[in-house]
């Protein structure tokens, strides 16, 4: 792909996803065995986070990464666009893809446990490319809330895209 | 006890990992669902252009949160609100992860930091007529870049064995907010 396919592809990208709800939203339940077994990675011992399940566990901030990547995964595979008459991703090559970026924030939100349905939605808040490495740069806003509908964690995810991969 | 009259602007967290190993990767990979070989196969990876297996961009970023947990003592003495990262540098296996986070500002009962994570990574050691007497993984494998040397990131220090080239990098930098109870 040369540079001015690139260009014309990133200002696509741009015009018609900057602002944009991803559409749909995914939905993960939450086992006691995913939140122990990823607390345990990282040697976490206290048995607020790996103690017995009906001892009130809670997921340690790190499992964020769990349902993130389910999340994301899920709803960037969704993203469909129409240009110049063709279906295409947001990514035309998702080994292209790199995480560039991550934003946890947990203000007025309340512990995750075992159980739990989170349900996830995305927003693109911008995209933009680099034309210096011409690496093209997208980010997301999305929202983790429970079954009750209180909100678990707000996330900003940076994804960049190598050449030729949008 | 953790009180915010205890803090003050410039103190640092310190938490240093040197567990980066292709089981830990593995075991990542299973609990967090990110199960993209470049991260678990070496062959893959290579195919990809890295020259081997690189740890997950959040695989580094979860002991950043791990060290505001135990700093906190698991929420006994506050909350953790906010934590921001750009990831900038690969992490490999046998990396010497450092994580630190300095007081940038405390406003009330919240304490505002600059994190950074920094891997260490070692090349080699060499005797004193220059002879190779030990190679790491990132001599071997080819990891460290003509862009690493011209940035100044590749050093050398002495070592019971000999001369040590390492290269120090800050893979992690970013921000992080937490709110103590008193």
């Amino acid at each position: 792909m040369d540079i001015e396919e690139m260009k014309k592809n990133a200002q696509f990208l741009i015009d018609n996803i900057k602002g944009m709800d991803i559409p749909g939203s995914t939905t993960l339940s939450i086992r006691y065995r995913n939140m122990v077994n990823f607390a345990k990675v990282y040697g976490i011992t206290d048995p607020k986070y790996v103690g017995p399940e009906d001892e009130g566990v809670i997921a340690c901030h790190a499992f964020a990464n769990f349902y993130t990547i389910k999340a994301i995964y899920k709803l960037l595979l969704g993203f469909k666009l129409n240009q110049d008459g063709r279906e295409r991703g947001l990514a035309l090559d998702l080994g292209k893809l790199l995480h560039a970026g991550n934003r946890y924030n947990w203000e007025g939100c309340v512990d995750v446990k075992p159980g739990d349905k989170l349900t996830v939605t995305g927003k693109c808040i911008d995209a933009r490319l680099v034309e210096k490495n011409m690496m093209f740069f997208t980010d997301f806003l999305v929202n983790v809330k429970n079954q009750n509908n209180e909100p678990v964690c707000n996330i900003t995810i940076s994804a960049g895209f190598r050449k030729g991969g949008y | 006890m953790v009180k915010i009259s205890d803090l003050k602007v410039g103190q640092v967290l310190k938490d240093e990992f040197n567990g980066i190993t292709r089981e830990l990767l593995k075991e990542y990979a299973k609990a967090s669902g990110d199960t993209n070989p470049i991260h678990t196969n070496d062959v893959v990876a290579e195919r990809a252009g890295l020259k081997g297996v690189i740890g997950h961009g959040l695989l580094s970023f979860g002991f950043i949160s791990k060290l505001f947990e135990d700093f906190l003592e698991h929420g006994k003495y506050g909350k953790l609100i906010e934590i921001g990262v750009q990831m900038r540098g690969m992490v490999r296996v046998s990396d010497l992860l450092v994580t630190e986070a300095i007081v940038k500002k405390i406003e009330r009962k919240k304490v505002f930091f600059d994190v950074v994570q920094t891997t260490i990574t070692n090349v080699d050691i060499k005797n004193k007529d220059g002879k190779i007497i030990k190679q790491f993984e990132a001599g071997e494998r080819g990891y460290i870049s003509e862009n690493d040397i011209e940035r100044g990131l590749v050093k050398k220090k002495e070592v019971p064995e000999g001369t040590l080239t390492y290269r120090e990098r800050v893979a992690t930098p970013g921000e992080a907010i937490i709110e103590l109870f008193e």
